[in-house]
């Protein structure tokens, strides 16, 4: 007999326990015990009362796998019309996505070489890091990971400009509203905590796997949380003084915007872009578990095929890159802050 | 009849989370700052104000920090809004102005000068001076043509490019004032404009807005913390305590009468000499002292007093526009620079 079985015959709830007792498939516990003839209610410990104990004296009551159950039904009833409408939205993304990829793949080396200096140059003006990137991107010609390390660089920068594009105007929105924000920080706290793998679960249900833009939008969801944050902040820690001298001498809102909070929250923008490029870097190494190329995927089989040598060089590769992004988005960052003194 | 520039009737302004409901206490039953704190929770910002701002006058309000002077002045640009009253400028009443209007009045009409200079830290001083031109859809070179000029006469040609920082206090506020001039409204208000600048600076800075006030004849309206800028500023002075208004005068009557214990105390702390003209002790009669020479009506007891040379018994007639207005004997100059409370003990 179960050990809460008294429970249900106190309280006259027998009957309903026992109407439609259908006799479920038996869960593990339920096996380990029979195997290894323990009834489950020898000695006197008592079980806590989980669903499965009272499952045992009363049918009537769900197993804990049921929950599990129920919630992955509850999502695979709404899969099909949240795919009606987020399949036509993201589909942009995996085009902006496999153009990217191609542009940067396509192109021969003695062209994109050349022009990620000169980019790195126009924005920074910084004549060392440009020679570090410069070796980097030779560095990564020489040992063969150029075309990876390329792939990782062009998901990163389609994520990133879309993280920013939507990012910005979100935090915007926030920074005007209290109560937009107090609907917000419970998300974006949630979106930063949610461990990085959990992200794919449903996006693999959702999309196909060959899809990029099912990495796209992990990545996306994943990185966009600090430009938000630091859109937010940077507007409202702009100095009240200021703005108050802005509204005495009749600025409308969007004149205070445009020319007075965002020039001036610009360097905690930027700031979050930074945040946002390093965020998408760490993403885009666990997306290529659903598929994503780049250096991901070299990381991956090392750590399956237990090929240690690749495993290492690609994540140093990994590192490499993220210094560069690092370098140059505080470079550039210096260059447009308003305020910077040492210009 | 009357040239008043700005008058304020009746205003009320109380912070707290429902401040009509305690509006009728305050109002007629004259329940006071603590008690209002105290039983209902609500902060009595202003009461019952009613000044009257001539035009082309510098109207000095003067108060101690939490009196209300800063509350006040933002009440006239409604940077902040009332709980009950009038502000009338120009006849026209700015309480009931739609927000588009009220921001016509702040590019046109007031424009504003702050303690803490509140300049755009990411724009050259010339755009800085230029802003309010700017604001008003003006186009840039001719903004900035109009910014040059006032940059020029508060004595800053030649910084135009520079950025805020790279100035110095006294720079940097005179950028204040250049911005607010080149606004070309008739009404100046100055938030405790020169609080933040050193002593001397502030001096030099006083004499560049009387000097600026001679030719412009502006409306002022001037808040300060400090008695003798005060003194020397105002044509009209308006004395704040705890949001509500205690005297307002001309600074001669104030000093000459001050109308509470409060007053005395302040106004005893001055250099009377300085401070007090020849036209406000002239008394009429015939001179019984030694003549020595006759003096302006607007001039200082300090240039009496030099006139005289230490002779005791000298005494001095005093002109207003070519006019006798009267004469100062030695012994009513020297009761008159002791303050008004020993004057009654003696």
């Amino acid at each position: 007999m179960a050990t809460y079985d008294f429970l249900f015959d106190k309280t006259g709830l027998r009957d309903w326990c026992d109407a439609d007792a259908v006799a479920s498939p038996m869960s593990m516990s339920q096996l380990l015990s029979q195997v290894g003839n323990d009834d489950g209610t020898s000695g006197n410990t008592l079980p806590f009362p989980s669903l499965d104990t009272l499952h045992e004296a009363c049918a009537a009551i769900p197993q804990t796998r049921d929950v599990t159950a129920g919630v992955e039904d509850g999502f695979l009833a709404i899969k099909d019309s949240l795919k009606f409408v987020l399949d036509p939205l993201t589909q942009p993304l995996s085009w902006m996505l496999d153009g990217a990829l191609y542009a940067f793949t396509a192109a021969p080396w003695w062209v994109v070489i050349p022009l990620l200096i000169w980019v790195t140059w126009l924005s920074t003006k910084k004549r060392g890091i440009t020679v570090f990137v410069a070796a980097v991107f030779l560095f990564f010609g020489v040992i063969d990971h150029l075309e990876v390390a390329l792939q990782t660089l062009s998901i990163i920068m389609v994520c990133t400009s879309l993280s920013v594009l939507l990012g910005v105007p979100i935090g915007i929105l926030m920074s005007r509203s209290d109560r937009l924000q107090r609907v917000m920080l419970p998300i974006l706290d949630m979106l930063q905590t949610l461990p990085s793998f959990v992200y794919l679960i449903p996006l693999i249900f959702l999309f196909s796997v060959t899809e990029p833009k099912l990495y796209g939008i992990a990545i996306i969801l994943y990185a966009i949380v600090p430009i938000i944050r630091l859109t937010d902040l940077g507007i409202r820690l702009v100095d009240k003084d200021v703005i108050e001298a802005a509204t005495a001498f009749g600025m409308t809102d969007r004149q205070k915007l445009l020319g007075v909070q965002i020039p001036l929250a610009l360097p905690n923008i930027m700031a979050g872009v930074n945040q946002t490029i390093m965020m998408s870097l760490a993403m885009v190494v666990i997306a290529s578990l659903v598929s994503a190329p780049g250096l991901g995927v070299l990381v991956l089989r090392g750590i399956r095929n237990l090929e240690l040598g690749v495993g290492l060089v690609a994540g140093f590769g990994i590192v490499l890159l993220a210094v560069v992004l690092d370098r140059c988005s505080k470079a550039a960052l210096q260059r447009v802050d308003p305020t910077n003194k040492s210009r | 009849m009357t040239s008043s520039k700005i008058q304020i009737k009746n205003l009320y302004k109380i912070f707290g989370t429902n401040p009509e409901s305690v509006l009728p206490l305050v109002r007629e039953q004259g329940l006071g700052k603590p008690e209002l704190l105290a039983g209902h929770a609500h902060v009595l910002g202003l009461q019952n104000i009613n000044i009257d701002m001539q035009a082309g006058e510098i109207t000095v309000i003067m108060g101690l920090s939490g009196s209300g002077k800063s509350t006040l002045i933002r009440h006239l640009n409604r940077l902040i809004e009332p709980t009950a009253g009038e502000i009338m400028l120009d006849g026209q009443d700015v309480m009931t102005m739609n927000s588009d209007q009220v921001r016509r009045l702040r590019q046109k009409s007031m424009s504003m000068v702050f303690q803490n200079f509140a300049l755009l830290p990411h724009r050259s001083v010339l755009q800085n001076a230029a802003t309010a031109p700017i604001i008003r859809g003006i186009d840039t070179a001719e903004a900035e043509k109009t910014a040059r000029t006032w940059l020029d006469r508060v004595g800053l040609a030649g910084v135009e490019n520079h950025h805020p920082w790279q100035l110095s206090g006294g720079m940097q506020q005179r950028v204040g004032i250049a911005r607010a001039l080149s606004a070309d409204s008739d009404v100046l208000l100055m938030d405790e404009a020169f609080s933040a600048l050193d002593p001397l600076i502030r001096t030099d800075m006083q004499d560049l807005l009387l000097t600026l006030q001679t030719e412009l004849q502006k409306t002022i309206v001037f808040i300060t913390h400090d008695l003798d800028e005060a003194l020397k500023l105002a044509d009209h002075l308006v004395i704040l305590k705890d949001g509500a208004v205690v005297q307002q005068d001309s600074p001669q009557k104030v000093v000459m009468n001050p109308a509470d214990p409060y007053i005395e105390e302040f106004v005893g702390d001055i250099n009377r000499a300085r401070v007090l003209r020849a036209g406000t002790i002239a008394t009429s009669g015939t001179p019984e002292g030694h003549m020595v020479g006759e003096v302006d009506a607007n001039d200082t007891l300090e240039t009496v007093i030099a006139l005289a040379a230490g002779r005791t018994t000298a005494c001095v007639t005093v002109v207003d526009n070519g006019k006798t207005v009267g004469k100062i004997e030695m012994r009513d100059l020297l009761s008159a620079l002791v303050p008004y409370k020993s004057n009654n003990q003696s």
